[in-house]
């Protein structure tokens, strides 16, 4: 590759370096794109340059859009946009992971509470703690849902 | 867009999400830097730390982004475990694929990790010129040089990427 810059007259003992790529992107002004394909024409070094180059153009040219990973800004936006200052090479990416995975979770819950009614008051214990604590007392059968159901529905008989 | 014209960053998100999250992993070269990438450009543009001119919306995100690329690299730059050769015409390694990826079928996994070791000023030009298509004024605007030096700094990362995937 020659860096040998080129002016708008390109002498024979100079190569087109630079204004290569800039002639490729439209970059050159009409004087000095002149020159430069008047020089091409009788030098094999800087058509082969010329040709370098372009295939790298090319290459990078075609070079698909990217999609983010799957939820990526949906976390954010659920965050309502609290990255950490400095993120970009300032936390480790295991940081990172873990903070999203916690807005995941912290979103996970949104969601399910957004379910209910806001007037309901927490429920202590929690049901999945009864349902369990119940499956464990329930004596032995093969009838799981029916062991839990008195733990979801509690029912009362008579006042 | 907000009332004073600037967009919102939920709107950047929603609208131009792809987009921005494809510059920063042509500038990274991999998927947790430009996701931390990404988050920083939104926290800028969130408290209002770039100002907005109407016109190019990406091309306002191209230049936050790039700045912003540029920045983090240089400092760590400055730290001794993270030191690059200084040399900006250093020969890249052979990439580990070019022995079997003729000019026909590079891969782009192969470009990209061509891209991803080229020394960074030379790699944030070609993916400006390249990825983005800006031109070689707004490049030189962006990254605050001359246009000689983004005319120099596309044709010799050109260079080294063919070098490296032939």
């Amino acid at each position: 590759m020659s860096s040998r810059a080129a002016g708008s007259d390109f002498g024979a003992s100079a190569h087109l370096g630079d204004a290569l790529s800039a002639l490729l992107d439209g970059e050159l002004p009409p004087p000095m794109e002149r020159g430069a394909r008047a020089h091409l024409a009788g030098c094999p070094e800087c058509v082969q340059e010329l040709a370098a180059v372009d295939q790298a153009r090319r290459w990078v040219r075609a070079l698909p859009l990217v999609e983010p990973p799957f939820g990526f800004y949906e976390r954010m936006l659920l965050e309502r946009a609290q990255p950490t200052a400095g993120a970009f090479g300032a936390r480790s990416t295991l940081g990172r992971r873990a903070g999203l995975a916690a807005l995941g979770a912290a979103a996970a819950a949104v969601t399910v509470l957004g379910v209910g009614s806001p007037s309901q008051a927490p429920v202590s214990p929690a049901v999945p703690r009864l349902i369990e604590a119940h499956a464990t007392s329930a004596s032995v059968g093969a009838d799981l849902l029916s062991k839990l159901a008195p733990a979801g529905v509690p029912v009362s008989f008579g006042r | 867009m907000s009332g004073s014209g600037v967009p919102t960053w939920e709107e950047i998100a929603r609208d131009h999400g792809r987009f921005l999250y494809t510059v920063a992993y042509r500038l990274t070269g991999n998927s947790d830097d430009a996701q931390d990438l990404v988050q920083d450009v939104l926290l800028k543009v969130r408290k209002g730390l770039e100002t907005y001119r109407p016109g190019s919306l990406e091309g306002w995100l191209s230049r936050i982004t790039t700045n912003t690329f540029l920045d983090e690299t240089r400092r760590r730059r400055r730290r001794p475990v993270d030191v690059l050769p200084e040399d900006p015409d250093r020969v890249l390694p052979p990439s580990p694929g070019a022995d079997v990826a003729s000019a026909a079928e590079t891969l782009p996994d192969h470009v990209q990790d061509a891209l991803r070791r080229l020394p960074e000023e030379y790699r944030a030009a070609v993916v400006l010129c390249d990825v983005i298509g800006r031109s070689y004024e707004e490049i030189g605007e962006i990254l605050d040089v001359p246009v000689g030096t983004v005319r120099s700094r596309i044709h010799r990362g050109r260079a080294l990427l063919r070098k490296a995937l032939t």
